[in-house]
């Protein structure tokens, strides 16, 4: 995709590094369009968390830095921000593995999502009857510890944190991780529905190739820190390649896109 | 019956004085709640806000304004810690930051002594170590005015904190922060405020701990020791259950005034230092997590 005004995040061409020595993140160039969902596709530490932190400076606390290239935000270069600048930006993370706050009950879960606002009782009020809207499953839990709720719940706990802070843009960290394929799909069909309605623009990684393209609109799909191939989500589904290597249709001895290429070559 | 009143007395005697180290408890588990560390500095944080804020006194500055000078003082200890030692020392080992602390309290110590001289100092709040007369007229009980007013500021600190907790935006960041500060941060929560925060709290509850036993026996270096007791209070009540801060004040209080009154003569006396710790050993044999120790949540 080429960069045009409508782009919200641009990362061009950008390298990791953690601890100053581990690269993680090698030459990856990505686009999200405003309003857009972008899934970013890979297996196990291919790069796709090392990429959102990047994004959400998340990196920093983590050791990590952006070595090369660079990443535009909504028209801001991200260069020194912190997440919290980020966050008043408009640009939150909903980060692997969900994350809730154990001790907190739901509702001051979600309530803290609005921390980066300067809300009253009533607006915060207001906020969290918009968004049970689309979380019917927590309401009605609003009340218990979030640590003692289930997996699914936790999910929509952690999006729903997230959609407190008002974004433009969610990152959101392996969303289907752990949950049964209904869970994944009640997910999914929230996520879809706050990008259309709230009009938030999402940059989705996920390991779940198939939900994930079913959802989005354009696709990347990375593997060691770089980006083997990109294209529509539908051209995804459709290509030979990731069918075999990413939806499960797998011969044997070729893991991923680099085997393939090798073999071709040869 | 004079025997159990005595007994009553004793009991009292001790609970007003755990309240105390309830307090100081709850200013560590703070700590140990943002930032996973304890705060060796705490005791040192005592004697230097006690000292700074008599040092004031000296120069003339009258009771209120002096102890709002050092509050502020303490905030700004609080905020040079967060910027000098933690910020730079985020993400290092737990380890590494415990060594800090230590680092922080000598440096507290060092600090207090050069400012203000080592000589024990006599801090008159106007309140006598005297037993209450309408107390003994009514319950026939020896209550100290000095002990109870220590109890009820300590208890009414304690409260105010908790509420601030429940119930205030900033509590709630705290909360957050003590649970995962990477989600809290993921939000917008600012970590370094939060710090900042937590060593302000911190540092005005070492002022009035060191006001109230600076009063009782003199501004001076033993009260470092004195706040150290928090450890044996969080071994008994759980490092990060504030619950448990107080009730283990409470009974680290009660217990150490009854063994010293029934047990010391057999030991020839002041075992009041070293009981609570005996104590503690035997809760860390029995019972590691202490009274409260809070279950760990598995996230799914
Ligand atoms: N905090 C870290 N310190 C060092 N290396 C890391 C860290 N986090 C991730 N890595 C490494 O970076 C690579 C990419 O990891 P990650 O971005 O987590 O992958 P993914 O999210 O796709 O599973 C992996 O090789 C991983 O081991
Ligand atoms: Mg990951």
């Amino acid at each position: 995709m080429n960069k045009n005004l409508d782009t919200i995040l641009a990362i061009d061409n950008i390298e990791v590094m953690y601890d100053g020595v581990i690269s993680a993140l090698h030459d990856v160039t990505l686009s999200v369009p405003k309003g857009n969902i972008v899934a970013l596709l890979g297996g196990n530490g291919a790069g796709k968390s090392t990429t959102l932190k990047a994004v959400s400076t998340m990196l920093a606390s983590e050791r990590g830095k952006v070595t090369k290239g660079s990443i535009r935000y909504d028209g801001h270069l991200i260069k020194n921000q912190n997440p919290t600048d980020m966050v008043r930006l408009g640009m939150v993370q909903v980060l692997e593995g969900r994350r809730c706050f154990g001790h907190l009950t739901v509702e001051e879960n979600i309530i803290s999502g609005a921390y980066s606002r300067k809300l009253s009782k009533q607006e915060i009020k207001n906020e969290l009857e918009k968004i049970y809207n689309y979380f019917n499953r927590i309401k009605d839990r609003r009340k218990s510890q979030a640590g003692f709720t289930s997996g699914g719940e936790q999910q929509m706990i952690a999006v729903a944190r997230a959609m407190m802070a008002k974004p433009k843009m969610l990152l959101l960290d392996e969303p289907s991780m752990g949950l049964a394929p209904q869970l994944v799909a009640e997910i999914f069909n929230i996520v879809r529905e706050l990008n259309q309605k709230e009009g938030v623009s999402i940059l989705l990684a996920e390991q779940n190739t198939n939900v994930a393209l079913r959802n989005a609109d354009y696709g990347y799909i990375i593997e060691t820190g770089h980006v083997m191939l990109e294209g529509t989500a539908e051209s995804l589904l459709k290509d030979e390649k990731v069918k075999e290597l990413y939806l499960g249709i797998s011969k044997e001895g070729r893991k991923n896109f680099r085997d393939v290429l090798r073999e071709e070559s040869a | 019956m004079t025997e159990f009143l005595f007994f009553i007395e004793v009991v009292v005697a001790g609970l007003l004085s755990g309240t105390m180290y309830s307090l100081v408890a709850l200013g560590f588990v703070l700590i140990y709640k943002a930032s996973s560390t304890f705060n060796f500095a705490q005791g040192a944080m005592v004697f230097f806000a006690v000292l700074a804020f008599v040092g004031f006194m000296e120069l003339g500055i009258p009771f209120i304004p002096a102890f709002f000078v050092t509050v502020l003082l303490m905030v700004l200890v609080g905020f040079c810690t967060e910027r000098l030692v933690l910020n730079p020392l985020m993400n290092q080992s737990e380890d590494t930051l415990l060594m800090a602390t230590i680092g922080l309290g000598f440096v507290l110590e060092g600090l207090a002594q050069a400012a203000w001289g080592v000589e024990v100092r006599r801090l008159d709040l106007g309140i006598g170590d005297f037993p209450i007369e309408w107390i003994i007229d009514n319950l026939g009980l020896f209550v100290s005015a000095l002990d109870l007013t220590a109890g009820l500021v300590a208890a009414g600190m304690i409260t105010v904190l908790a509420l601030m907790f429940k119930y205030t935006k900033m509590g709630l960041g705290l909360r957050a922060v003590a649970d995962d500060p990477g989600a809290a941060s993921s939000i917008g929560i600012p970590l370094k405020n939060i710090m900042l925060l937590v060593w302000s709290a911190a540092g005005v509850v070492a002022l009035v701990a060191g006001m109230m036993w600076g009063a009782r026996a003199g501004v001076q270096f033993a009260l470092v020791d004195l706040a150290l007791k928090a450890l044996p209070v969080l071994i008994i009540g759980g490092f990060s259950s504030i619950p448990g801060a107080i009730i283990g004040g409470l009974i680290i209080g009660a217990s150490e005034k009854v063994l010293e009154v029934y047990l010391g003569p057999f030991f020839g006396g002041a075992i009041e230092g070293w009981a609570p710790y005996v104590l503690a050993i035997f809760f860390l044999l029995y019972r590691p997590e202490g009274l409260f120790g809070e279950k760990i949540i598995r996230r799914v």
